[in-house]
């Protein structure tokens, strides 16, 4: 009995406190929208990478929903509902947005982490960014963040050829694990920057072509164990992000090739270049000399 | 380069001596590859090319017996990458001090093959700081780009060419083909001047010195017909002992190159390094005026006639440019190369290098003077680029749809390579490069009577 009024008044702390934190820029979903799914038992190092190695070769938001329904523990490996140490986890997207100028920007997002008691060790926020089709993260860039040790470990997954325009290419995701220790619930925001850059984008008449972020996905997981690859890491469930996100949009417009240019830009280029061609040609016919003139000179 | 100066016998003060320019290069080049791991340690934007951190991953898997085509957009031969795998164990700056000591080496063969035309000592000075101290190319290797590695393999051609080494040059060529396929384009202009009335492989071929000729006046009608008369002259007998040779050597290392990478890598190898370049067509912008037509039908494939009709005015160029000036192979093989470059369906910065290496080779055989025609020619085609550069910078860093004055920027600056090209063979003093074994005896001949 007293054990279930103090879960009740956990509880009920922690809906005021998710109220009483709510700002203009909050985009966040809460664990109640994935409960389906609360935890994952992975045995690869990156959630994606089991994602990728089994039948899928591109991603599909409904596809990855059910990929994780799969990866779900059995039911002995998920602490007891009933157990009084645990809390429920949760975290809220305080902030999101994409700032920068031109093709290449920052997506910034903000992630406020909630007290947290488990049973085992979760040490690790998973943060999923299922980029839309039109922007793409740099591996390359990416590993030299992680070698500055700006994120514990980071991964590209799906489409990475950085050369396609986006109606050539396929999607990807960006995994990015951050350690966290109880000082981040204590003192609240972790802030993550992840440089994109935009592909080349559909023609539109407008000249712009408008592509929308969606919410991330968060996991916090058990760290991963070098040497262990087949031990499965646990991984508690925080939010699964919806495609679009709740309040504000955060959107990125990318300049587009603008489809009425097409029959004078093909015309004019072609002119060009017959013109410089003809202008070389008559250049070298002109110029050019007989060496039998040179050698009777000499003699 | 004008010749304007009546004593060009004069030497070039000690301070200027080629020695020493070589040392003064080697030293800042070694100071900018030291510079650059500061920079890359300590900045953000980095000084390294993107490039290298390609071939130096590449390196690294060979190394560790794996396919360098496992790195994305790795595009080269498995030849560079087996050249680097030295950096995974000795320093990753290595790769750079080789393209460097390639860099110093281009110096060094254009120096050499002035001399052998008896170049005036001033003039071969003046002409390797157009390469050495260029900033563009002391820079690509620095920062570690493979081309100057290419460039001395063209030079070392042209080198071995002179000295009558036919099987070294057509070795070399077959490598550097396979290494890079644009040099392909000399094929016909190497193969005419393989013409036996000019060159025997058993013996150093007469060359045309740098004093001879020096009266040669513009062409006049007789002279057009006769441009027409050696071309079918030399094909005539197209199928010389010396050319069967250069083309066999030269075709069998190259398939024999490309045999053995195909062993270890497959068809990766041959879609990645050769395919690839071939059937190369970019949306994204650069400086080819074919950039945004590229990229506003990209959602359909283009039919072969387009692909056809598009490629017109390049082959066009090209065998203007190899018909009129086949006999004057540097220079001919120096159009070439500004030609192809304008043309192409994309250009990036380090293709300029391709023919930045054989301007030297040419100037001392120019009439025009620094002041004013060859300022006026540099201002156009830097200022062309910088005005390109200006609306990419809108485009790519300030987000603004500036395509079609990007476009128009990139039909400028084919005007801006048209008009140099243009004045370039207006102001050359025509100068073959072998002098002709027929006419040297038709000399003996006429003394004897």
């Amino acid at each position: 009995m007293a054990t279930q009024l103090r879960r009740s008044l956990l509880t009920l702390i922690f809906i005021c406190w998710a109220i009483s934190s709510t700002s203009s820029d909050q985009v966040g979903t809460s664990y109640g929208d994935s409960d389906q799914i609360r935890s994952l038992c992975i045995s690869d190092r990156f959630i994606m990478e089991s994602y990728f190695t089994t039948t899928h070769t591109s991603l599909d938001d409904s596809e990855f929903r059910n990929f994780l329904l799969h990866q779900q523990c059995s039911s002995d490996k998920i602490p007891s509902e009933h157990d009084p140490n645990i809390v429920p986890a949760t975290s809220l997207i305080q902030h999101r947005n994409v700032t920068g100028e031109g093709s290449h920007r920052n997506l910034l997002t903000s992630i406020k982490l909630l007290p947290l008691y488990l049973e085992f060790q979760l040490q690790e926020l998973v943060i999923l960014e299922r980029l839309p089709l039109g922007v793409f993260a740099d591996p390359f860039e990416l590993q030299s963040i992680q070698q500055r040790r700006v994120f514990s470990d980071v991964s590209v997954f799906g489409d990475t050829n950085l050369e396609l325009p986006s109606f050539r290419s396929n999607r990807s995701v960006v995994e990015i694990h951050v350690e966290v220790s109880p000082r981040d619930y204590e003192n609240g925001e972790i802030s993550l920057k992840l440089p994109l850059h935009a592909r080349y984008q559909p023609l539109d008449d407008s000249g712009y072509s408008r592509v929308e972020f969606g919410e991330p996905d968060l996991f916090l997981c058990s760290s991963h164990v070098q040497n262990h690859q087949h031990e499965q890491r646990r991984c508690l469930v925080l939010s699964i992000g919806r495609s679009k996100t709740e309040t504000r949009s955060v959107f990125w417009d990318i300049p587009a090739g603008i489809r009425g240019h097409t029959e004078y830009v093909s015309a004019l280029t072609f002119a060009a270049a017959v013109l410089s061609a003809i202008s070389i040609l008559v250049a070298s016919v002109l110029s050019s000399k007989v060496e039998s003139c040179k050698n009777s000179k000499q003699s | 380069m004008s010749r304007g100066s009546e004593n060009t016998d004069d030497e070039p003060p000690k301070w200027m001596s080629f020695r020493s320019l070589l040392v003064f290069s080697m030293f800042l080049r070694v100071f900018l590859i030291v510079y650059g791991e500061w920079q890359d340690a300590h900045m953000e934007v980095r000084y390294t090319d993107v490039d290298y951190i390609v071939f130096s991953d590449a390196a690294s898997l060979m190394a560790s017996g794996e396919s360098p085509y496992k790195r994305t957009t790795y595009r080269y031969s498995p030849l560079l990458a087996l050249l680097l795998t030295p950096h995974s164990f000795f320093h990753r700056s290595f790769g750079k001090f080789l393209f460097s000591a390639s860099d110093l080496l281009v110096g060094w063969f254009i120096h050499t093959i002035l001399k052998e035309r008896k170049v005036p000592e001033k003039i071969c000075t003046y002409s390797v700081m157009v390469w050495l101290f260029n900033p563009f190319t002391f820079t690509i290797g620095t920062r570690g780009n493979c081309e100057p590695l290419v460039c001395a393999m063209i030079l070392w051609i042209i080198i071995s060419l002179m000295q009558g080494k036919l099987a070294q040059a057509a070795f070399w060529y077959g490598l550097v083909v396979h290494f890079r396929v644009y040099p392909i384009i000399y094929a016909l202009p190497i193969i005419l001047v393989l013409d036996s009335q000019v060159f025997r492989s058993d013996q150093k071929p007469p060359l045309e010195d740098w004093n001879t000729g020096q009266t040669k006046t513009p062409t006049s009608n007789t002279e057009k017909k006769t441009i027409l008369f050696n071309l079918l002259t030399a094909l005539k007998s197209l199928f010389s002992r010396e050319r069967i040779m250069f083309a066999l050597i030269s075709g069998g290392v190259f398939l024999a190159c490309n045999a053995v990478s195909f062993y270890f890598y497959g068809h990766e190898f041959l879609h990645e390094a050769l395919l690839y370049h071939l059937t190369r067509t970019d949306p994204r912008h650069n400086f080819s005026i074919y950039f945004y037509h590229i990229y506003l039908h990209y959602e359909r494939q283009f039919s072969a006639v387009e692909k056809l009709i598009s490629f017109l005015p390049q082959f066009t160029v090209q065998f203007a440019l190899v018909s009129c000036f086949w006999q004057d192979l540097v220079f001919c093989i120096f159009l070439q190369t500004v030609a192809f470059v304008a043309f192409n369906k994309v250009i990036t910065a380090q293709y300029f290098v391709w023919f930045y290496c054989l301007l030297p080779l040419i100037l001392p055989w120019s009439r025009m003077k620094l002041k004013w025609e060859g300022l006026l020619c540099i201002i156009l085609w830097i200022g062309a680029q910088t005005h390109w550069l200006l609306w990419g910078y809108m485009l790519e860093f300030k987000g603004l749809n500036v395509f079609l004055q990007l476009w128009a920027a990139s039909l400028l600056f084919l005007a801006a390579n048209t008009f140099v090209l243009v004045k370039i063979i207006q102001r050359h003093r025509f100068s073959p490069l072998f002098r002709r074994y027929e006419s040297s005896s038709q000399k003996h001949v006429k003394k004897l009577h």
